[in-house]
C-alpha cells in the first residue's frame, strides 16, 4: 500500500450544536505541526470541514491541516455532560464511535492519532516514532500532580487498568492491526463488554475500548505488549480547571481542588503536552493559541 | 481577619503553588532523562550510568540490559549509550537545577506566573 508519507499526525473532529470541533482540531495542529513537524490529516464530515474552511480561510486551514478524509457513517447517539469551571455544564453529542477505523483512514505509515484536545507543546513524542506496535499512555496526572479519580485509573475498583485513548502512535505491523479489529469488536458489542467489565455509564468510552484490547491481548494480564512512552504519564488539564493566559513559553491555568470545589491554585505549564479537557477554556483561547507565534 | 493568620494564608498558597511548580519541572525532568535504544526505553538515573561505566571499565564493549519494563535490550555499542545516557541525565538536570533555581527565588504567585 502507498501511505502519502511515512509519518504523519491524524485526527478527528466532528462538529456539533455546542461545540467548535473543526477549530480545535486546528489549534491542536498548529501545535503538532510546530513541535514535531510532520503531516496532519484530519478525519472529518462535510459540515465541520465547510464551516472550517469558511470561518478560518482556506489560507490559514492550508497552513496547519495537509490532508481531509471526509466520512460519511451516521453517527450514533452519544451524549456527553461537559464542564466549564465546576459550576457551570452542559450536554453535547459527542462523535467517537468510528475511532478504531483510524488504521483504515490515516494516509501514513506511522500514524500519531491525537485527539482535538491535545495540545502538542514538546517533541517528546518524536522518540517513539520507531518503537513498533502501538503506543498510549496507561499513567495520567491533573494538574495538581496528583493521579487521576479511582474511576480514570481503573475500570471499576477491582478492575483492569485505564489505557487512555487520547494520543494512540501505531505502525503497520500486524499487532497494530489486531488492536484496531479487536477494538472494532469491543465497540460492536459496548454492553457486552459493560457487563463483563464492569465500568460505569452510559457514555460509549474509546478509552474502555483500548484498555479492553490491551487487556484481551496481553492474555487477559498486565503484560507490556504495548509501549507507554516510557512510562511518562499523561499531563490533563480536567474540565473544571481554567485556562487563564496562553503565551509562547508556558501556559498558565487555573487549578481547581477536585475536594473542595472553592479553592483554586495558578500553574504555569512549560515544555508539557497537555491535555485540555475544558473545551470552552479552548475556545475562549483560540485565537490567542492561533497568534502565538511559532519559534 | 487576624493579620497573622492572614499572612500565614498568603504562604499556604503560595508554597502550595510552589510546590505544584516544582512538580511541574519535575514531569519534564523524567521526560527529559528517557533514553530510546534498540526498542527498549531506560530512563537516565546515576545508578545504571555508574553499572554501565563499570562495564566499559572491565572491557566491555556490548551488553544485554533491562530496561524500564523489565525487558532485555541487547545494547551493541555500550559506549555510544553510556554518552548518550550521560547526555540526557546532564540536560535533564541542568534544566531542573536553571528552573529550580528560578523558581526558587520567586516570593509571590504573581511572581511565579511571571505577571
Amino acid at each position: 500500500m502507498e501511505y502519502s508519507a511515512e509519518r504523519g499526525i491524524c485526527m478527528f473532529a466532528y462538529n456539533n450544536e455546542q461545540l467548535d470541533y473543526g477549530q480545535f482540531s486546528l489549534l491542536a495542529a498548529k501545535q503538532a505541526k510546530q513541535y514535531l513537524d510532520v503531516p496532519v490529516c484530519l478525519i472529518t464530515d462535510n459540515g465541520t470541514w465547510s464551516w472550517l474552511t469558511q470561518n478560518h480561510g482556506e489560507h490559514l486551514v492550508d497552513q496547519f491541516i495537509d490532508e481531509v478524509v471526509i466520512t460519511k457513517e451516521e453517527p450514533k447517539q452519544n451524549k456527553r455532560t461537559h464542564y466549564d469551571s465546576p459550576y457551570a455544564n452542559f450536554v453535547a453529542q459527542f462523535t467517537n464511535d468510528n475511532k478504531h477505523k483510524i488504521y483504515e483512514y490515516s494516509p501514513y505509515e506511522k500514524t500519531l492519532l491525537i485527539d482535538i484536545d491535545y495540545m502538542i507543546r514538546t517533541n517528546f513524542l518524536d522518540a517513539f516514532w520507531d518503537t513498533p506496535g502501538v503506543g498510549m499512555y496507561n499513567k495520567a496526572k491533573d494538574l495538581n500532580n496528583k493521579p487521576m479519580h479511582m474511576r480514570e485509573t481503573l475500570l471499576y475498583d477491582a478492575g483492569i487498568p485505564m489505557w487512555w485513548s487520547t494520543v494512540i502512535m501505531f505502525d503497520r505491523s500486524d499487532i497494530s492491526k489486531m488492536f484496531f479489529d479487536t477494538w472494532a469488536h469491543i465497540a460492536e458489542n459496548y454492553s457486552f463488554y459493560q457487563y463483563i467489565y464492569n465500568f460505569p455509564g452510559k457514555l460509549f468510552r474509546t478509552d474502555y475500548c483500548v484498555s479492553i484490547a490491551v487487556h484481551i491481548m496481553n492474555g487477559m494480564i498486565e503484560g507490556d505488549l504495548f509501549n507507554n512512552f516510557g512510562g511518562i504519564p499523561l499531563i490533563n488539564m480536567l474540565q473544571q480547571d481554567d485556562i487563564v493566559e496562553v503565551r509562547e513559553d508556558d501556559w498558565i491555568f487555573l487549578v481547581n481542588n477536585r475536594k473542595e470545589e472553592w479553592k483554586n491554585i495558578l500553574s504555569s505549564i512549560k515544555d508539557s503536552d497537555i491535555h485540555c479537557m475544558n473545551k470552552r477554556a479552548l475556545d475562549r483561547h483560540s485565537a490567542d493559541i492561533l497568534e502565538v507565534k511559532n519559534d | 481577619m487576624d493579620e497573622r493568620l492572614q499572612k500565614a494564608l498568603e504562604f499556604s498558597n503560595y508554597n502550595l503553588t510552589f510546590t505544584n511548580q516544582k512538580e511541574n519541572i519535575r514531569n519534564r525532568v523524567n521526560q527529559l532523562k528517557l533514553v530510546h535504544i534498540n526498542g527498549g526505553s531506560f530512563s537516565a538515573e546515576p545508578s545504571l550510568i555508574s553499572f554501565v561505566k563499570t562495564l566499559l571499565d572491565i572491557g566491555k564493549t556490548e551488553a544485554v540490559m533491562i530496561d524500564g519494563k523489565d525487558n532485555p535490550v541487547e545494547i551493541k555499542n555500550l559506549q555510544t549509550f553510556f554518552d548518550d545516557l550521560v547526555s540526557a541525565y546532564t540536560s535533564a538536570t541542568n534544566e531542573y537545577d536553571i528552573e529550580y533555581n528560578k523558581l526558587k527565588k520567586m516570593r509571590s504567585i504573581k511572581k511565579i506566573m511571571d505577571w
